[in-house]
């Protein structure tokens, strides 16, 4: 089991540092080229439904836990105040971000990292490659 | 380069007909057939991009045949050394009137022109999509080459690489149920019709086949006859259009 944390500026122009680090952890955890280039696109996308959030965010987190057989779980989070905000916004399923995470991912879910809103993908390794 | 172009071309034999060339009509002929490996290793470089290779080739070869006829044989330099820069300007030139531009640096291209034949090499191969670690091991890239091509692909400055100029890419099977893709597009993902429409055919199907139909950017790729990586670039570049999209305010 390891697990990995990184924090950037709540800024468009810092999503590349998470995604490239998302990127990184599943390519050590021997995670297949179509997968790595899924979560990449997943993050991306949870990434701009939190910089969407009407309430302002100084930070975006990414927590990236991976156990033993290869079952990555990523929670990107912002430290926006959702405490009275409705989150998930109503109608999320309906909404481009929740369709393409679900795709993209084996679980996709709204979740809440304390205050801030939060968006958890599971991404499950295929077949281990006989290297 | 230098070594390349002294490895494919027969340089004396080339001198021989440049100084046979303005008496001998045959000398033009045979100076293309001995500069033809140059003119098929420069058009493989800028393979994977799109275009056929066969159609690449020609370009490349028109290049040539500008080159002989300019190179002036007092200068001093080798033909091959003049004539490498004129075909790859032929070749840009080619894919900057197909509105594809160039603005890649060098090593970077050659990262991905790599990764993009070792993927799709490993990918027929195994029967799944590889690992970023079977890339490096099948390829002379490093793993972090690898995720550094990986990263690029994404990167602002090259999704223009493959800016659609018209069905290109489409095979005539893949027009097929074309229709009925897009109803089940738009009844899925109401939240953007409206922009939904408005994405090249290719862009379409590409969303279609990966979030309708759960096919791997892989199985996309082989089904289209286009690179994993150019599905990637599409798949990354479509989603960010559709959110700029929607997130502009309705009035």
């Amino acid at each position: 089991m390891s697990d990995v944390t990184v924090t950037v500026p709540a800024r468009p122009d810092f999503v590349h540092v998470l995604r490239s680090v998302v990127a990184s952890v599943a390519a050590r955890a021997s995670f297949s080229f179509d997968a790595i280039d899924d979560l990449r696109l997943a993050v991306d996308e949870a990434c701009a439904q939190l910089l969407a959030f009407p309430a302002p965010a100084n930070a975006l987190h990414l927590r990236i836990a991976i156990d033993d057989v290869g079952r990555l779980e990523v929670v990107a989070s912002s430290d926006a105040d959702a405490s009275d905000a409705i989150w998930p916004p109503v109608g999320a399923e309906n909404t481009l971000t929740w369709q393409v995470l679900s795709a993209l991912a084996d679980e996709a879910r709204f979740e809440r990292a304390g205050i801030g809103p939060a968006l958890h993908i599971t991404k499950l390794r295929e077949a281990a490659p006989s290297v | 380069m230098a070594d390349t172009e002294e490895r494919l071309v027969d340089e004396a034999r080339s001198n021989e007909m440049f100084a046979r060339l303005p008496d001998d009509p045959s000398a033009r002929e045979e100076l293309v057939r001995i500069h033809y490996p140059l003119v098929e290793y420069l058009a493989h470089r800028f393979a994977g991009r799109g275009e056929p290779v066969d159609d690449l080739i020609q370009v490349a070869s028109i290049g040539l045949l500008k080159a002989i006829d300019r190179f002036d044989t007092e200068r001093g330099v080798k033909f091959s050394t003049y004539a490498t820069p004129t075909i790859i300007g032929e070749l840009k030139r080619h894919f900057r009137d197909k509105g594809w531009a160039m603005r890649v640096p060098r090593r970077l291209q050659e990262i991905g022109l790599q990764l993009s034949r070792v993927v799709s090499e490993l990918y027929q191969e195994l029967g799944r999509s590889p690992t970023v670690a079977e890339i490096a091991a099948h390829s002379r890239l490093s793993e972090d080459d690898v995720l550094e091509g990986m990263d690029a692909i994404h990167a602002h400055s090259i999704s223009s690489l493959d800016a659609p100029t018209d069905e290109e890419g489409q095979t005539s099977g893949s027009r097929l149920g074309a229709e009925d893709e897009t109803y089940e597009l738009l009844e899925g993902w109401a939240s953007v019709e409206p922009h939904l429409e408005d994405l090249p055919a290719r862009e379409k199907r590409i969303l279609y086949l990966r979030f309708f139909r759960g096919l791997t950017q892989s199985q996309i790729a082989d089904k289209l006859k286009i690179s994993q990586m150019h599905v990637s670039r599409l798949l990354s570049r479509t989603l960010e259009t559709l959110r700029e999209a929607v997130g502009e305010p309705e009035d």
